[in-house]
């Protein structure tokens, strides 16, 4: 088992009232598991993702992680260990507007102190599995939509990740890249990274193997 | 990894110019004004630092004003340097100089006066340890007739020649004296207070025949000599100075001697009778005040703006903590960053500081520098400025590092209460440090332009003083007749309105003014206590400075007795609870031991030396005795060639009289106006750092707006769908600001009180501190801050709210 999420509360105070972002997730991925998380706006989508993600914390439950209890780690490690595992791609791509395509790909590697000759040929690797060869010395303003959210996905990839968070990867292509990229997820799914993505389009969640619903906080069964 | 930030780092600067530009400069002028302003002070307190220096003290006399010893005297008496050696085992030597101001040097045809220069006991290299170039220090000033000199004077009297055992004659007071040369000194430095061109031994003051018998003995009747007196190194100075306070050598209740380490003299003393104009201490202060205010300006500056743009890079950080930074990496990119902006404000503010030194030297007429052999002394200020900019940076860096993740990513960083209290706090204080140096700049402007529009009882315009010395070896009796001959002559030339001979005028040094005591008045009442002045002029003298009489009038030429006329002015009725007029007018008084000094007149207050000494208490006697000859010109003059014309004639008219002399004259008006330059130059001074300190201030403000206004725009296009008109808008956004001055103007107003009280203290004629001068100084920095602000809000309120509300 990759993770498990039991219980898990996470709530707001707001005007004196708790207002709950999530209620009682329970969650179980299996490696090499494609999963969509759907639901309307304000439904908790992303707030999970974070919380599979350790970018956000959660207030109740536990939440082990290839058998690491991820509720009791310091943040430092709980740091190391989403560097280690995890690559997250976003719906607005979130590269850094002053590196270079070939930069933005290192980037992750330098945090890892990976060697000088080795970050070369990994990004080298990237860049030639995703045909972005020929852009590496331009700057994300100077790519589409599509070309930058390619550049998301490498850079994600760039750490070999066994799992993958994808916040609305399309929410900002047009159909056709959209088509691309979970062309892509589909692909790295094959080769066993596991792929968990928020969708609002069915069309995309058909990629997966499962869908989970998520209405107010609370996981919908069916 | 550093390369990579280094990488980011500078992209970013090159990407976003204007926030780049803010911040450099802003650095640069904060830091080269503080690198310029500690060179002048380190300049300025580097005066009289030699070897062993910090064992020589000068002594000095105290007068008994009233109940207590006031500083009274930079100068001691004959007596006093033996007196001292002899009582207190501490001292271990003394040098006593008679101070020249000038000196006309005679060697075949080449005539010239050399300024600045002393008698001085041969224990000078004894204490003072300069260097000697030629001669050996202990016996160079040892026997009578032998003179020390400069380089440059040696090289002016002999030229290439070897002026070793040559000799030149000396002129002074119409006397001469033939002098051989025994050694030569470099020049003096210019970081001392005593600068002596050339030095003549002691002993020959026996030979001169410019002192008579009674002035030659020991005594403690004139004091008319400085003395410096050397200590042993283990010397408890203050315990020194007690006994020496304590001792009365002298035997006179009403005065006593006192010592000051020769070190604390450019900076720390203002007495009567100073070789030359010190320093002042109160203006060191006040600068590296000013050089500390700016730099820290610059800083928060920094901060504010980096700390407010860091928020636009939330996203990047957000980024980069996804893809594994930790806090430590993303602390230190920040300060990185911090380094290389603060590297490249330091290398323009050096570039700066090397351009502006010396059109700064030119003005101060300093010469000073920023030398590579000096670079050591100045390690301190460059490690505090390196200290401060890791301090601004790590603000910014703390903040960076603190977004959440996942809050930053979907752009969720919004100004926080607690960081935009801080910034609100560094813009209060940016403001309270301007509106502080305003009303700084307002009063030493205010107060300059004060002395110079306080009425100082005379005119002096168009008057110039002739000064040139008479070589040649005639009785005094027909140097005198002859000069009755020039004056007639000077007064037949048309444009000369007035000639008179005076010993000394208005804005000369003390030099020319002797200061006694004991005086018995009209009524009976001796008074042994007050020092009062008094010099000698001619009965003209009065009319053609201008100065006007209360009662009586100048002296009469043909009374009999004439010479023993005198002329009183206000502070000396005043000094003695006089109140009319006719208790002194015409009955005598008596004082130097002649007991028929007739008081003809009682002329109004007027200052002989500019507006920042009180007048003193002054008796003008008539004597013929020429030091200067005072022409008052016609307004023909004014003209640059009409002013050449009338020099020329009268140049003429002295070298037909006077073929053998020195011709050489003054402008009494500028000399007078001279008085005030320190002042002006530390106005000057104030108000360029203020300038540029008001400068960093609005680019930091200007830095801040934009983005606040950036971070408002949202709510600005729904307050305009909501029907805000353009001004709301302005008044939304400008509003803050108001506060914030306003909150920096109440903090500003006492502590700016306070300093330039302290300040005026020096000034024995003070401006008072107006209200107007806090409310104009309000007034500016809000006017700048909202000029700056409203150039940012007017954009924003400008634009069309259906742009800014697509974006979101």
């Amino acid at each position: 088992m990759l993770l498990q999420l039991n219980n898990i509360f996470k709530w707001v105070n707001s005007g004196g009232q708790r207002v709950f972002l999530l209620k009682d997730i329970n969650l179980e991925v299996e490696e090499g598991e494609f999963i969509s998380i759907m639901g309307p706006s304000g439904s908790g989508k992303s707030t999970l993702l974070n919380v599979i993600g350790m970018l956000d914390a959660f207030d109740e439950g536990e939440y082990n992680f290839m058998d690491e209890s991820v509720h009791t780690l310091k943040e430092k490690h709980r740091a190391n260990l989403y560097k280690q595992y995890i690559g997250f791609v976003f719906q607005a791509y979130h590269l850094i507007d002053e590196l270079t395509v070939y930069e933005n790909l290192e980037m992750p590697l330098l945090y890892k102190n990976m060697k000088s000759s080795e970050r070369k040929a990994v990004v080298a690797d990237m860049l030639d599995r995703f045909n972005i060869v020929g852009k590496k010395d331009l700057f994300p303003t100077q790519l589409s939509g599509g070309q930058q959210q390619l550049v998301g996905v490498a850079r994600a990839l760039i750490g070999k990740p066994k799992l993958i968070l994808a916040d609305e990867p399309t929410g900002n292509l047009n159909s056709q890249q959209g088509e691309e990229i979970m062309e892509i997820f589909k692909q790295l799914n094959s080769e066993g990274v596991t792929v968990i993505q928020v969708t609002h389009s069915e069309k995309n969640a058909g990629y997966g193997s499962r869908i989970i619903n998520l209405l107010d906080g609370r996981k919908i069964e069916g | 990894m550093y390369k990579l930030f280094l990488k980011i780092a500078t992209r970013y600067l090159l990407k976003n110019k204007l926030y780049s530009f803010i911040n450099i400069f802003g650095l640069a002028i904060g830091i080269a004004s503080f690198v310029l302003i500690m060179i002048y002070i380190k300049n300025e307190r580097s005066y009289d630092k030699f070897e062993g220096s910090e064992n020589v003290y000068r002594a000095y006399m105290d007068y008994l004003v009233g109940d207590t010893f006031e500083a009274g005297d930079a100068m001691t008496y004959n007596a006093s340097g033996p007196s001292l050696k002899q009582e207190f085992p501490e001292v271990l030597d003394y040098v006593r100089f008679y101070y020249f101001e000038k000196v006309t040097f005679v060697l075949g045809d080449n005539i010239f006066e050399q300024p600045m220069g002393s008698l001085a006991d041969a224990s000078y290299f004894n204490i003072f340890k300069y260097p000697l170039l030629k001669g050996t220090k202990e016996t160079v000033l040892k026997d009578p007739n032998t003179v020390v000199l400069s380089e440059t004077l040696a090289r002016k009297l002999f030229g290439s020649e070897d002026p070793f055992q040559k000799t030149v004659s000396a002129f002074w007071d119409g006397t001469e004296v033939v002098l051989t040369v025994t050694g030569v000194m470099p020049d003096p430095p210019q970081n001392i207070h005593f600068k002596n061109n050339f030095l003549i031994s002691f002993n020959t003051e026996n030979t001169w025949g410019i002192f008579n018998e009674h002035q030659l003995k020991p005594n403690w009747n004139m004091n008319n000599y400085y003395t410096y007196i050397k200590t042993a190194s283990n010397t408890n100075a203050a315990q020194l100075r007690q006994k020496i306070i304590d001792s009365d050598i002298e035997e006179d209740t009403e005065e006593r001697h006192n010592i000051e380490p020769i070190e604390d003299i450019h900076l720390y003393s203002n007495k009567p009778y100073e070789v030359e104009a010190n320093g002042s201490i109160t203006r060191i202060k006040f600068l590296s005040a000013i050089a500390f205010i700016i730099l820290i300006l610059s800083w928060l500056n920094y901060i504010n703006l980096s700390t407010t743009k860091s928020l636009e890079r939330a996203k990047e950080t957000g980024i980069r903590k996804v893809s594994g930074a930790q806090r430590p990496e993303l602390m230190m990119q920040s300060l990185v960053e911090s380094i290389l902006l603060n590297m490249v404000a330091i290398v323009i503010a050096l570039v700066l500081t090397l351009v502006l030194l010396p059109l700064y030297n030119n003005y101060t007429g300093k010469n000073l520098s920023l030398e590579w052999a000096d670079i050591e002394s100045f390690l301190p200020i460059f490690g505090f400025i390196l200290f401060g900019m890791v301090l601004a940076g790590l603000y910014p860096a703390i903040v960076l590092s603190s977004y959440s993740p996942a809050k930053a990513l979907k752009g969720k960083i919004k100004t926080s209460t607690g960081g935009l209290n801080v910034r609100k706090g560094l813009i209060v204080a940016q403001f309270l440090a301007t509106i502080i140096l305003l009303v700084g700049t307002i009063v030493v402007t205010k107060q300059i332009n004060f002395l110079q529009n306080q009425p100082i009882g005379t005119n002096l315009n168009q008057i110039i003083a002739l000064h040139g010395e008479v070589v040649s070896k005639e009785v005094d009796s027909l140097v005198i007749s002859k000069y009755n001959v020039l004056e007639s002559e000077l007064e037949n030339l048309s444009f000369v309105k007035n000639v008179a001979i005076a010993q000394t005028y208005p804005g000369d040094s003390f030099d020319n003014l002797s200061s006694s005591r004991g005086v018995t008045l009209p009524n009976g009442d001796v008074d042994n206590n007050n020092v009062f002045y008094s010099y000698h002029v001619r009965p003209d003298y009065f009319n053609l400075v201008g100065i006007e009489f209360l009662a009586g009038h100048t002296f009469i030429p043909t009374a009999a007795k004439n010479y023993n006329q005198v002329v009183v002015n206000e502070a000396f009725l005043r000094l003695h609870n006089i109140t009319s007029v006719n208790e002194i007018l015409g009955k005598n008084l008596k004082f130097w031991g002649n007991s028929d000094w007739q008081v003809t007149g009682i002329i109004k207050d007027y200052h002989h030396f500019g507006s920042k000494r009180a007048v003193l208490p002054m008796i003008i006697r008539n004597q013929y005795d020429v030091y200067n000859l005072l022409i008052k010109l016609d307004d023909t003059a004014i003209s640059e060639s009409g002013f050449t014309n009338s020099i020329n004639q009268i140049e003429k008219k002295w070298n037909e009289i006077f073929p053998r002399s020195s011709f050489n004259y003054t402008f009494l008006d500028k000399k007078f106006q001279a008085q005030y330059n320190d002042d002006k130059a530390f106005g000057i001074a104030f108000q360029v750092f203020t300038l540029l300190a008001i400068l960093i201030a609005s680019l930091g403000l200007f830095g801040l707006t934009s983005y606040t206004v950036v971070q408002r725009k949202k709510e600005i296009g729904v307050r305009k769908v909501n029907g805000a008109s353009v001004a709301g808008i302005m008044k939304l956004l400008n509003q803050d600001f108001v506060k914030w001055i306003a909150l920096a103007f109440i903090i500003a107003v006492p502590i700016s009180l306070y300093a330039m009280n302290k300040w005026l203290e020096g000034f024995a004629y003070k401006t008072n501190i107006s209200w107007w001068v806090f409310a104009l100084a309000g007034i500016v920095a809000l006017a700048i801050a909202l000029l700056t602000v409203s150039w940012q809000s007017f954009k924003a309120a400008m634009a069309n709210p259906v742009e800014s509300l697509k974006e979101e």
